[in-house]
């Protein structure tokens, strides 16, 4: 590695993912700067001492959003772009993204407010699936099978302060076997993917699905990597569904865990990171 | 070796690093390592609202 060049590493918390990010750069000989969001400010003019490069790996979208929009500014690409953090932050906007390069995803309708939460639902049908727009690990999703869950679960939202919980997205529940997939797309190929099993319908990692490692088929290797190109390209987990249709993408996350995927298939994801974060850095 | 300001049973630093979150072994609260020299611990962040993938 030339003299000089250094890796950010912008964090909420260390986690085994940001620990096997530092020790893949250590690994390679690259100088690594660890950057806490919650201990760094941002000026407007660029600050001496600057990464070459920030992967950014904040659990909050809103620092990220910001963070992201900051590094750039000082003239210091990220991993993922503050326009990729954005848009695969926000299910709605990765939902219509989605929507406008024909990537197959599940019926989705959004309401702007609870008193159009209940419309939204049954324009949706039962079961319905619904889902916070910004925040993951499967917090405060709700499945709704029939009209007294849907009144119970907007009372629950209504007594919610916050703006976001007025902002309704609501998706049709796909009727899926056990298991749905997790494609792990780093710039222009798929690291790994694994499956993930769940008694409960959120198949999520972090609410205790297990895993295991999956084939790449050509269909779902190229659907994985249409599903990142439209949101923008990077580091990204597709997480797609088997629909009677066929496979659907219902989430393309632009921070993703990897410990599962690691266990599971062996895959250096955090070399694969690393690798391409210093690609990234010396364009 | 310091100790879990929940239960305060003694935890060890092995090879942790500043930032890092882990459980007690004993009461299982979610701990962040404030610094390794001298290793002190404080309960991890909660989850905010827009905390996610």
């Amino acid at each position: 590695m030339s003299e000089g060049f250094s890796l950010g590493v912008f964090y909420t918390i260390v986690r085994p993912e940001e620990k096997a990010i530092l020790a893949a750069a250590d690994a390679r000989g690259i100088a690594v700067q660890r950057i806490d969001d919650g201990q760094t400010t941002f000026g407007l003019e660029r600050p001496a001492g600057l990464p070459d490069v920030v992967v950014n790996r904040s659990v909050s979208h809103s620092r990220s959003l910001y963070a992201t929009r900051f590094f750039t500014h000082y003239g210091v690409p990220t991993v993922n772009t503050p326009e990729v953090t954005e848009l695969a932050g926000d299910k709605i906007l990765t939902s219509l993204r989605l929507a406008e390069r024909g990537i197959p995803t599940p019926r989705t309708v959004v309401a702007l407010s609870p008193e159009a939460a209940l419309k939204a639902i049954e324009e949706v049908g039962y079961p319905a699936v619904l889902k916070p727009a910004v925040g993951s690990w499967g917090r405060l999703m709700a499945k709704v099978d029939n009209l007294e869950d849907a009144e119970q679960i907007l009372e629950h939202k209504a007594a919610l302060t916050s703006p976001v919980h007025s902002i309704i997205y609501v998706q049709e529940y796909v009727p899926k076997p056990d298991r749905d997939l997790r494609v792990f797309v780093v710039g222009d190929e798929v690291v790994a993917a694994m499956w993930r099993r769940s008694s409960d319908w959120r198949t999520n990692a972090a609410r205790g699905a297990t895993t295991e490692a999956a084939d790449v088929s050509s269909e779902l290797r190229a659907l994985s990597l249409k599903a990142a190109d439209a949101v923008g390209g990077g580091v990204l987990a597709v997480d797609l569904m088997e629909a009677p249709s066929g496979l659907v993408v219902h989430e393309v996350n632009p921070t993703p865990e990897f410990k599962a995927l690691t266990a599971a298939t062996g895959a250096d994801v955090a070399g694969r990171i690393v690798e391409y974060a210093v690609r990234v850095g010396r364009r | 070796m310091t100790q879990c300001p929940e239960c305060e049973a003694a935890v060890v630093n092995h090879d942790k690093i500043p930032g890092e979150v882990f459980p007690c072994t004993d009461c299982g609260t979610e701990l962040e390592v404030l610094r390794t020299e001298p290793f002190a611990v404080q309960p991890a962040p909660k989850e905010a609202e827009d905390w996610g993938e």
